[in-house]
Parts: structure tokens; sequence; C-alpha cells
């Protein structure tokens, strides 16, 4: 981690920052609550430290720029979240990633080699699963793992367990043509873990899923990380992310917003836990004690119910005078800030 | 460098995945009827032809498969690249170890094996019954007309599989195979059109008075030449029909029309590459 004194493009309040060399962080200024993002000088990686670098990539489809002069770095070990909504440019990025597009500009690495010079090795060490994934309509699941075995040189005998791995073996010896999309989805998963690769490109694994199997992919993402593999996985559900990421990169209109641990995000974002007090007779009006209050962000009546945003250390003074000025509390709830709270707050400022 | 191995390993999946096409089976089950049943009624029941003159046989057999031949080739073709691109499958397979042309000879390869397949079976069973009931002394023509058949095959899928990595959808695909097909079958009545165009009658056709361009623009119609051929390697040089005949000129020797096919075939697989490396996946 390294500190950075940086200047509020809008109100020139100057601040200091905390990060990690590389990183791009977001944060809101102090003074004027501006969200931007700000990038650490760039500290040039030790070998090896960093499993893809992707830097200053622009992809261009006609006159729209999918993706627009995007850098980031994904470290060896780590699992790592691609976020943004549709249309941000995470698949061009990831198709990016494999060598299956041609960019205009920038470059990757992975594993310190050119994915457009050295794609044939890279490929060797990597599992990739794509959203919308399709296979040959007159092969069995066995055929199409046999196939897929040899071109990336693995032993066929693997394949049996791999089908019951993810719970295809009773429709072994189906042509996948009859396969509903969910069952396709795991013969995409299965495909991906052919060879043990070191580096994981998933994207949106359990899109199509039901509930029992995101649970089984997520706990095999989980233990892909335990064995020392290098995740990168796109997801709209954040929830998912938030579990799962060691760090996330965000990215609105193919441009990086951000990219930083999950819980460094809340805390630039200056997200606080909110407090939703339940009080008989409020009718909708916020008591006089909690405006003259100090330290309180936000405070908003609907019926019966208080929202409060503040600091933690003042929610007890909040529920204190609020009895001391007679209100009768029923409810108290607090509600973390949530990674999807960030990653709204960051793509509204960025709009 | 280009691995053997891996376009064999693509060859062998395109193979087990097209030969169980539904459309193919049916169109090899056709292909195999009519050859059989042609092969009985004009080859043994008129009785006009021996072996070594079978050029009733002959004309009917190039008829039919120089129809379902293509048709076989562009439906196996049209969508292998297009289609598979839109699916995703195509997708899965580049993230492997595996080059553009290694993906690109692989499915001609395997695609063609599957054409291979039908014509042995047809022209297989369709010689059987010829040697049982004329007997076997046009055997070599009759495998020269094989090997041009399964040639034919190729030059029709490799026609398609460049319209394929060409198009960006599989519907516009679709549209391409069936331009080239109707190119093949349309060319005689283009040529007719540009004959009488040039001033030439309808007594001038019957009476054999053709320019010398009339013949050669063969070399512009794959089906054509393929025909021209099986025709000269049954040493059939003058084409007797409805009462009039024509002679095959001789600029349109063996080695021209071979050449010319080859010319037919590299082509369109060189652009296929070329449209393929460019596509954005």
């Amino acid at each position: 981690m390294t500190s950075k004194t940086v200047m509020c493009p809008k109100c020139k309040q100057q601040f200091t920052i905390v990060g990690n060399p590389g990183a791009k962080v977001a944060l809101t200024c102090p003074k004027c609550n501006l969200i931007g993002s700000f990038a650490f000088p760039c500290v040039k990686a030790d070998d090896g430290y960093f499993c893809i670098e992707i830097k200053n990539l622009t992809k261009r489809y006609k006159d729209v720029k999918a993706v627009d002069n995007l850098s980031f770095n994904v470290r060896k070990g780590e699992i790592f979240g691609f976020l943004g909504p549709n249309g941000a440019g995470k698949t061009t990025t990831i198709k990016a990633l494999l060598g299956l597009i041609h960019i205009n500009n920038g470059s990757i690495k992975i594993n310190n080699m050119d994915i457009y010079k050295d794609g044939i090795k890279i490929k060797k060490e990597i599992g990739f699963l794509p959203e919308r994934i399709s296979f040959y309509d007159n092969l069995t699941p066995v055929q199409t793992l046999n196939f897929f075995c040899e071109l990336k040189g693995v032993d066929k005998s693997i394949v049996p367990s791999l089908v019951k791995d993810v719970g295809l073996e009773d429709a072994m010896n189906r042509k996948v043509g009859t396969f509903s999309k969910g069952m396709v989805q795991l013969l995409g998963v299965a495909q991906a873990l052919i060879g043990n690769p070191s580096i994981y490109i998933l994207d949106e694994p359990t899109a199509g899923l039901d509930a029992r199997w995101v649970k089984i992919v997520r706990d095999k993402i989980k233990m892909l990380k335990e064995r020392g593999a290098t995740v990168i996985f796109s997801s709209h559900i954040l929830s998912e992310v938030e579990a799962l990421c060691d760090r996330v990169a965000i990215i609105n209109k193919g441009k990086l917003i951000a990219e930083d641990t999950v819980t460094n995000l809340s805390r630039y974002l200056h997200m606080k836990p909110r407090l939703e007090i339940t009080i008989k007779g409020l009718n909708g009006k916020v008591p006089g004690v909690i405006s003259n209050l100090q330290g309180i962000d936000t405070a908003e009546a609907k019926g019966d119910t208080l929202f409060i945003t503040c600091e933690p250390q003042i929610r007890a003074k909040v529920i204190s005078s609020l009895e001391a000025a007679g209100f009768i509390i029923d409810n108290i709830k607090t509600i973390e800030p949530s990674l999807e709270d960030t990653f709204i707050k960051l793509i509204e400022g960025d709009n | 460098m280009i691995k053997p191995k891996s376009i064999y390993i693509v060859a062998k999946k395109e193979f087990l995945d097209n030969i169980r096409n539904k459309w193919v089976i049916l169109l090899t089950i056709l292909f195999v009827l009519l050859i059989v049943v042609f092969s009985y009624v004009a080859g043994g029941q008129t009785g006009e032809d021996t072996f070594g003159n079978m050029q009733n046989t002959v004309f009917g057999l190039i008829g039919i498969s120089s129809l379902l031949i293509p048709l076989i080739a562009i439906i196996l073709g049209f969508s292998t690249i297009s289609g598979e691109a839109e699916s995703g499958a195509l997708y899965v397979v580049l993230s492997y170890p595996i080059k553009r042309m290694e993906v690109l000879l692989g499915k001609l390869l395997g695609l063609g094996l599957v054409i291979t397949v039908s014509i042995f079976l047809g022209f297989g069973l369709g010689g059987i019954v010829i040697a049982l009931t004329v007997g076997t002394q046009s055997f070599w023509g009759y495998i020269a007309f094989i090997l041009l058949s399964i040639f034919l095959g190729f030059i029709y899928l490799s026609l398609a599989i460049c319209i394929s990595s060409y198009c960006k959808r599989r519907i516009t695909s679709i549209g391409g195979g069936i331009l080239v097909f109707f190119w093949g079958m349309i060319y005689g009545t283009v040529l007719m059109g540009i004959y009488f165009g040039a001033g030439y009658s309808m007594n001038d056709l019957m009476s054999g008075n053709y320019p010398d361009w009339f013949f050669n623009s063969v070399v512009f119609s794959p089906t054509d030449l393929s025909q021209t051929a099986v025709q000269r390697a049954f040493g059939v040089t003058t084409i007797s029909a409805a009462g009039f005949e024509m002679s095959i000129p001789e600029f349109l020797s063996m080695p021209v029309l071979l050449l010319s096919q080859i010319i037919w075939f590299v082509i369109p697989l060189v652009l296929a590459y070329y449209f393929f490396k460019k596509r954005d996946i």
C-alpha cells in the first residue's frame, strides 16, 4: 500500500488516498462529494507478480468504442471480479484476453507473454467458460469432452470423472442437442476444468443455473483458489462478486471506473450503514431531535419508518435522543452497505 | 507451424457430428436410391448400353450427382463458421491451443469425408448394379467418375466454407449457399442467353454452329467443368442429344479441366482463411 495526495478536479480540495501500486481507486471528494477515480502512479510490478496485465486496451466496433483505454492487472492466485452493467464491454475484454478479436490499441499479457504472439502456449494454461455456450448437437457429452481433451493434449481417461463431477452422468449417452440450457452450461464448466489450468476466465459462470448448481459452481470457484489458481470472472450478480472476490474492477461504457478490494471500494465511497427505525405514530415526519443532531448525513421518514445514515459511533446517540424525546421504538434494523450500493453510486457518478 | 494432429482432431469431431446430420442422411439416402435405380434401369434394362459405351448411364448419373453432391456439400459447409460463431461453439474451440488455419483445414477434411462416405455409398452400390447387369469394361472410367465426384464435393465445400467465414450470421450464409447452388444449376441457361444475345439462332444451335467461347466458358461453372471431365474420363468426345451432335473442343483437355477445378477449389479456400483470420469471434 502506498499513499498519494490528489486534487479534486471540481473544488480543487487536496486530500490523501491510500491504495496498491498500479491500482485505480474510487472515492468521493470529502469536500464536494464528487465521485471520481484516481490512479496511483504506476509502480513497475515485480516479474511474476501479475498474472494478467491489460494495458490501454481499446476495441472499436465501427464507430462505437466497446472498450476504451482500459488497463488493469490481476494478481497470481486471486479471484478477480469483473463488474459492469450490460454493454459495458465485459465480454469484449474477455474476448481480447483470449486473443479472439483484433484490438485497435493496447497490449495484453498473461504470465508475461503476449496473447497475440504466444496464444497457443498461453491457452494451454487457461480454462474458459463463455457466457453463451454451445456445443455440437450430434455429439454426446463424452465425445464432446474427448474432443476438448485432445485439443489440450490431456489424457481422455479423465472424461468420465469430469462428467460425473458436474452431475451429467445420467445423460452420458444422450446427444448434447437434447440438453437443457443448464445442462449445456454444466458441460461448459466440465470443459473449463480440463487439464487443471492455472488461470480460469469465466464469463457469467452461474447464469442460467438453478440455485443448487449455483452453489456448486461457487464452491468450485473457491476450491480453484485454494488450489492456487487465478480466477477472473465477470458477473452482474453483485452479491456473488462480493462473496467470492478478493478484488474487483468496475467498468462502464468501456472505461475502468474502479479497481480495488470490495471493502476498500465501500469505504472510499463513504458508504455508511443505514438505520431503519420503526416508530409508532411517526406519520412521515422527521423528528426535530434528529434534524438537530450532529453527524447525521441523511434522515428521511416514510410512514412509521425513519431512515437514517450516519457515522456508526453516533448510532447510540440517535436512539437515546429519540427515546428522550418520548418516541416509542418498535424495531431497529441496520443495513450494511453492499457492493451493489457502491456499484450504483459509481455508475451514477460516471454517467 | 501447422500441426497435422490438431487438424486431425478437428476433422474427427466434424465427421462424428455431421455424419449424424439428418439432412445429410436424408440426401444420402436419396442419392443412393437414385443412383441404384438409375444404374439398373438405364444400364441393364434398356439393353442399349454396355459398360464399354455407357453414355446413357453416365449422363443420368452425372445429372444426379451434379445436383445432389453440391447440395450436400453446401448443407455441410454453409454454417460451419458463421453458425458456430453465432451459437458460441467456435468461441470455446478458439479458446483452446489451436490455430485458425488448423480449424479451417480440419473442417474441410472432416466434412469432405462425410461427402466421400455419401459418394462411396451411392456409387459403390450403383457400381455393383452396373457390374452385375452390364459388365465391368469401363471400370477405370467409373473409378475416375467417383474421384471426380469427390473432388466436386470438395470444390463446393470450399465455396460453402468461404461463404461461411465471410458472413457474420448464419442466416446470411444460407443466402450465399443458395446463390452458389443455383449458379451451378442455371449456368447453362445463362450461357444460352448470351449465345442468343450474341446473334446466334435456334438453327445455329441445332446444326452445331458454336463459337469457341461457348464450350470454353465451362470454366466459369464448377459443375459443368466436372461434367465435362467425367465425359472425357469415359472417352466421350461427342455428345448426341435430341437429334444433334456436338463435340467437346480440343481446348478442354483433361489437364485444363483438372487445373480449372483446382483453381475453383483453392481460391475460395484461400479467401476463407483470409476472412476467418480477420474475423472477430
